[in-house]
């Protein structure tokens, strides 16, 4: 099914390790330049920033020649050929994909990706004009509808599989939104059938995992795992879920009980509690550092819902209790890690054991501090002579606030 | 073949030693795992919440609470950052130096962030610099900017340069007839300031891990200023010259030094100024799409040249 086979992506795997030991001064430069050469592949990589600029100019490049050849197949009274036309130009940047993956080697390299990734857009876009177009807009769900977000959910999962593109799991998850929607009105069964997908692919990812250990593949399955926890959380949580969001945008509020069966709003409440700490059971098990960061994440928006679920006002301090709370626990874990033998507790460790760690926090502090003072400077800012603050509209270092 | 089979091969060809391996192998099998960046971005997420509590507890309770409490909870919670700051911090030095705690960096955050609150409260109270209070900002950069190095923090020192970045727009934002060109050239201003500044201060040896912050942020903001002068109607062809020579720049540097984000930089602001300048006055559907699907094979291609000689991963 990969279009990769296990060694070239073990070998590359094999290869980014040493290059972190080597920086981290676990290897010599010796024996790093002999090690480099048992981990010689034939596949062609790049690092990050040009990948992302080969992705954008590939995209730029496939939608102007998608939008060139448009007019040619456009007649003034059927939409459908357009829709054929962009099943076709899927199918064949599917088919670039693949030439550019097998034949030029190109792994993660920006141009494979876009390719991949604009099959799946066309094949949606082109779906949905050549079965749908022209058609009246209706409420009532169409039961044939549910064609277009499964064909993109199944070709997304697809491309995961085949060229191993993370982010293509995602995509599939947000398509299976849009299935319940198809088959029923009732906003409780679109919340239950979107978790039940969801779980039902937690456990065949779970059950495939448990065949790997400390390979490329458990890397692979350590974030679709975490995201599909993520994705049962979210779609169960009614206050904050994706299903919600437009009713919430218009509505302006949060989600009233009487919106949903008695029994069923209830039964999520408990479970948004029950759902962390299984999540973090799991993550500290596995020792994942993906699925304890979804942990964690859930942890906290079950704290940050659960008064809009019980109908309790929100008071202005309570971000700075969660605040506490959070620094409270990130303390408590930290010393009690440090009092273990050698920092050491359960085989865990507080302390940094990669340079890479290193890497990511600079980057992070950098990043961080300057969109901070966005964060918490929400108005814009006014030149009257009765001020009220909020210059960090304009990057200011966030002599804001509101008063 | 997994990575643990060949660290077992390569200690039986005696690449490496048994000790790295046993090592290695470990941290393979990640053990220990290392909860480093977890606990650091629940420190950060919890400093960031309390923040936004307080900001937002004084914004709604300020007449309730009553000026003198709310700046002696302010003053108490920022003396109390401050003392630990300076009672705690190592000798300074000029190279990059480890904070002495964990929690150390989100201590200072805390307190920088507290300060901001501080002022904000004081000029909208007591209206103390009469409602210039962009001169707050600037005080603001100042101070960020000497505990930056004092303390060695990138949080802190972003946070200078966008306090910095703030003043120089709000200066211009009290001006009768501001206009884009009134920016640009305040732009400019500010890269010149923060980029001789920051190689200042690299050529000194002071801090020189700071200088690539400084570097991404001076680039990205030219680049900002001199493509809203290349969207101007007339008299962009100045604007247009001095793109070309920064993008040539940038992607000199970028090259030289492996720094592939300058190299994406000039790729990118370098197509989108070239792009307007030739696609400004076509009106043809057919030529603009011909133009961008001819324009992004041949950026490929050069990309690809680049990538498969230098760009490899680092």
């Amino acid at each position: 099914m990969r279009i990769y086979s296990p060694p070239s992506e073990e070998t590359l795997r094999a290869r980014r390790l040493l290059a972190d030991w080597a920086g981290d001064d676990l290897l010599t430069q010796e024996q790093y330049q002999r090690l480099q050469q048992d981990t010689v592949s034939d596949i062609r990589t790049t690092n990050i920033f040009l990948r992302l600029v080969l992705f954008l100019f590939t995209l730029i490049g496939v939608a102007a020649a998608a939008a060139l050849f448009v007019p040619g197949f456009r007649s003034p009274d059927s939409e459908q050929t357009v829709g054929i036309f962009f099943l076709v130009v899927a199918a064949a940047c599917y088919a670039g994909a693949e030439v550019a993956a097998s034949q030029a080697r190109l792994y993660r390299y920006g141009i494979e990706e876009a390719l991949a990734v604009c099959a799946v857009g066309f094949l949606y876009v082109g779906m949905q004009t050549a079965l749908f177009s022209g058609r009246p807009y209706s409420l009532q769900p169409n039961e044939f509808q549910f064609l277009v977000p499964a064909a993109g959910a199944v070709f997304s999962l697809w491309i995961w599989r085949r060229f191993g593109l993370w982010y293509a799991f995602p995509v599939a998850m947000i398509f299976a939104v849009f299935l319940p929607g198809c088959w029923t009105a009732s906003r409780s069964a679109q919340h239950g059938i979107v978790a039940l997908l969801y779980a039902t692919g937690l456990i065949a990812v779970i059950a495939f995992r448990s065949r790997h250990h400390f390979d490329y593949v458990e890397d692979d399955f350590s974030l679709v795992e975490a995201l599909l926890w993520l994705g049962i959380y979210l779609a169960l949580n009614l206050q904050i879920s994706p299903l919600n969001l437009r009713a919430q945008w218009l509505s302006g509020g949060t989600r009233a009980a009487s919106e949903f069966p008695r029994w069923f709003y209830w039964t999520t409440w408990v479970l948004i509690w029950v759902l962390p700490p299984v999540v973090l059971a799991r993550g500290v098990r596995q020792k994942d550092r993906f699925v304890i960061a979804v942990g964690a994440i859930v942890a906290v928006l079950t704290f940050v819902s659960n008064k809009p679920y019980l109908g309790w006002p929100r008071h202005t301090w309570d971000p700075m209790l969660l605040g506490i709370l959070l620094t409270g626990v990130a303390l408590f874990i930290r010393r009690w890690l440090a009092r273990g033998a050698g920092g050491v507790r359960g085989g865990f460790t507080a302390t940094r054991l990669s340079g890479k760690d290193k890497q990511w926090l600079n980057a992070s502090s950098a990043v961080l501090g300057l969109i901070t003072p966005h964060s918490i400077t929400p108005s814009p800012q006014t030149t009257s002579a009765d001020v009220r603050f909020g210059g960090g509209a304009s990057g200011g270092g966030g002599a804001g606030g509101d008063f | 073949m997994t990575i643990l089979a060949r660290l077992e091969q390569w200690r039986e060809q005696g690449a490496i030693s048994p000790e790295q391996h046993s090592h290695l192998a470990s941290l393979c099998r990640r053990e220990p795992f290392s909860l480093f960046l977890e606990l650091n971005f629940l420190l950060y997420a919890g400093v960031l919440a309390f923040v936004a509590g307080l900001g937002w507890t004084v914004v709604t309770w300020s007449q309730q609470l009553g000026d003198v409490l709310v700046l002696a909870v302010l003053s108490a919670i920022l003396a109390a950052c401050f003392w630990y700051c300076f009672s705690r911090a190592p000798v300074w030095s000029l190279a990059e130096t480890p904070a002495p705690g964990a929690v150390f960096d989100y201590v200072l955050y805390l307190g920088s962030l507290v300060w901001c609150i501080e002022l904000a409260y004081l000029e909208n109270r007591f209206h103390l610099l009469s409602g210039q209070w962009d001169f707050y900002l600037l005080a603001t950069a100042v101070f960020f900017f000497f505990l930056a190095y004092r303390f060695d923090n990138r949080f802190v020192l972003s946070l200078a340069l966008s306090s910095l970045a703030g003043w120089f727009g709000l200066t211009i934002s009290r001006w009768p007839s501001h206009q884009d060109a009134a920016y640009r050239q305040y732009a400019l201003l500010y890269c010149l300031l923060v980029g001789l500044g920051g190689m200042l201060l690299k050529q000194r040896g002071v801090k020189v891990h700071f200088f690539g912050t400084y570097l991404n942020i001076v680039a990205n903001v030219l680049f900002w200023a001199l493509l809203s002068g290349v969207f101007e109607q007339q008299g962009y062809g100045t604007w247009f010259l001095a793109l070309l020579l920064a993008c040539g720049a940038s992607l000199a540097w970028g090259l030289k030094r492996r720094q592939f984000a300058f190299v994406a930089y000039a790729a990118v602001y370098g197509y989108v100024g070239v792009s307007w300048i030739i696609i400004r006055g076509v009106t043809n559907d057919t030529a603009l799409f011909a133009y961008f699907v001819v324009t992004a094979v041949g950026m490929l291609a050069v990309l690809v040249r680049i990538a498969r000689h230098v760009g490899r991963p680092a």
